[in-house]
């Protein structure tokens, strides 16, 4: 599950950032409370997003102390935006509900989320 | 269950068509615009807020509707104030994401050979794209002044006359907005945002108005013949963004002390009367704020662009519309109901005290903008859109094509060459945003606006057709 919440992160910020090289320069640590695993998804996305959208923050990776349906505490890594080395793909307004999708089948976890842009 | 159609523009879903349904829905349509509603998700999200407690009359789709999140784009749905919910999700992500109208001293023969200095100077002096700060540079407590006094700030602050006020929607100020519920998130998001376009659908174009339908109305609206005029398109950018998002969340951990069960969760409600929607509103009126000064200061540099062009800045405001909002207004069904408009426009008749006093006698002007490239309409609001669509009409041409399918097959630099054959001068900070707003993406905006016409819930008055368009 960890592996899935972080390639969307990463995911996330391909959408916003393209192929931009984001070293991972700095961290940040957050803790997330959700009402249950798909809530949880959409918190994290969130947070992702309001680093690069408030903070100008774009992630490049993350490792869970603590992950559970409930429940995160992550570190996240990356880089204040810098126009001479980074290029805005597009603005994201959010993460939603919408067909939202986190399956664990055989072992292998899958998610799909649609993000509003 | 199989649609009951009314009319050459009107269908019925009857409450059979989906169990749990406590309204019927209406979707204005002709047989064509139909076929692109069935073909996503579009009638099944009209069902689905028709499953929300406490609507009145019927849950509406304009002839522009697509699917959305939750909630149709294009959607419109009233709720009792005493017994009926708020959704944060009915209004979407973009709070008052909307439209503004200037109208220049100028013709098209005169501007037209200055046409790429001024959209060079307007590219120049409004932000825009992705990621663009703004010029402004507001401390939290300026921002809470914003929030608080909406486009009066920015008139307060010398970006525009006072008079500009009296032509907008609430008056460019929703009064009951409250800087205090909004998240600390929500405007560390916006706070260098303010007068910036954005990226997506945004945009602002410089038309001239091609046809003229209804005479008297153009005249009381200040349009002419072959009169250059600006478009504004954009929001409440990432405050209005951060808004939604918090109060999807905050509904979402409320609606079961409320017994209140939705079947998609971005429909997640609460009573209008509780603590929760009575905050939601509040936030999102002063995230509306935000956006009726954000259309304000990009009007005031569209004026000192065409003043250092063309030499004079004198653009008066026709009217500046939401598209993406929740108000508290009196209608003929439901009485004193709260009206969620996503993706459409408030539409009233002449004689209605809420609109512009200038505009008593005529009626509300409607700005409906086309895709890029294609054309744009100014209606005006009817006595039927108050008795059957609580007052409201469609909002655009409505997309029909993915992002992603629209920039198959087509290179930014062969669509900026096309338009210019057309005419089109574009200026757009992203090649791929460019593409996937290209005119093939979304409906015929004419047959849209003939549906609304011909139902009778707006009547043109106006077409208005680009020859500069900037993109975010």
């Amino acid at each position: 599950m960890a592996e899935t919440f972080r390639n969307a992160a990463r995911g996330l910020m391909s959408v916003i950032a393209g192929t931009s090289v984001i070293e991972p320069e700095e961290e940040r640590s957050i803790s997330i409370i959700g009402l249950d695993r798909e809530n949880l998804f959409v918190r994290w996305l969130t947070e992702i997003l309001f680093l690069y959208d408030a903070e100008k923050f774009l992630t490049t990776d993350v490792t869970f102390a603590i992950i559970n349906d409930t429940s995160l505490h992550a570190t996240i890594l990356g880089q204040k935006y810098d126009a001479k080395i980074h290029e805005l793909k597009l603005d994201v307004k959010a993460i939603t509900y919408h067909k939202l999708k986190i399956e664990n089948i055989e072992n292998n976890w899958t998610a799909r989320v649609f993000v509003d842009i | 269950m199989t649609l009951h159609k009314v009319d050459d523009y009107r269908y019925v879903i009857p409450k059979s068509f989906k169990a749990g349904m406590r309204i019927e829905g209406l979707v204005y349509a002709n047989e064509q615009l139909m076929k692109a509603i069935e073909h996503d998700e579009t009638l099944n999200q009209v069902a689905n807020v028709a499953t929300l407690p406490g609507l009145v009359g019927r849950s509406l789709a304009m002839p522009d509707a697509h699917q959305g999140y939750g909630f149709a784009i294009g959607g419109v749905a009233a709720a009792d104030m005493e017994k009926g919910i708020v959704s944060a999700g009915g209004v979407g992500f973009d709070i008052n994401c909307g439209v503004r109208l200037l109208a220049s001293e100028f013709s098209l023969e005169e501007v037209k050979p200055k046409l790429d200095e001024l959209l060079d100077q307007m590219f120049r002096d409004i932000p825009c794209g992705t990621g663009k700060s703004g010029i402004i540079d507001l401390s939290f407590e300026q921002l809470d002044e914003v929030l608080k006094h909406g486009a009066g700030w920015a008139v307060e602050n010398g970006f525009g006359p006072q008079k500009d006020l009296d032509h907008i929607e609430e008056s460019g100020r929703m009064l009951n907005a409250d800087p205090n519920v909004v998240s600390k998130r929500a405007k560390q998001r916006g706070r260098d945002q303010l007068g910036t376009l954005g990226s997506g659908n945004h945009f602002i174009e410089v038309q001239y108005v091609k046809e003229i339908f209804d005479e008297e109305a153009a005249r009381v609206f200040g349009l002419r013949l072959n009169q250059i005029v600006v478009m504004i398109h954009s929001g409440s950018r990432g405050l209005g963004h951060q808004v939604c998002t918090d109060f999807l969340e905050v509904m979402q951990e409320a609606m079961p002390k409320y017994g209140i069960r939705v079947i998609d969760r971005q429909l997640a409600c609460v009573p209008i009367k509780s603590n929760e929607g009575r905050n939601y509103l509040k936030a999102m009126a002063a995230a509306a704020n935000f956006a009726f000064a954000n259309r304000q200061l990009m009007s005031h540099w569209t004026r000192q662009a065409f003043g250092r062009v063309l030499g004079s800045s004198h653009l008066g405001l026709v009217y500046d519309v939401a598209h993406n909002i929740a108000k508290e207004e009196t209608h003929s069904i439901g009485g004193r109901v709260l009206v969620h408009r996503k993706g459409a426009t408030r539409a009233f008749p002449k004689y209605n005290s809420d609109i512009p006093k200038d505009y008593y006698d005529i009626g509300q002007p409607v700005l409906i903008p086309g895709s890029m490239g294609t054309c744009s309409y100014v209606l005006v609001g009817t006595e039927q859109a108050m008795a059957e669509t609580f007052g409201s009409t469609c909002h655009g041409a409505g997309r029909s094509m993915s992002r992603h399918a629209a920039k198959k097959d087509t290179s930014a630099e062969q669509l900026i060459d096309e338009l210019r054959q057309k005419g089109i001068h574009v200026r757009g900070a992203s090649k791929s945003g460019l593409t996937e707003e290209k005119p093939e993406a979304y409906k015929d905006v004419s047959a849209v606006v003939d549906v609304v016409h011909n139902a009778g819930i707006s009547l043109k008055v106006a077409k208005t057709v680009p020859i500069g368009v900037i993109k975010g």
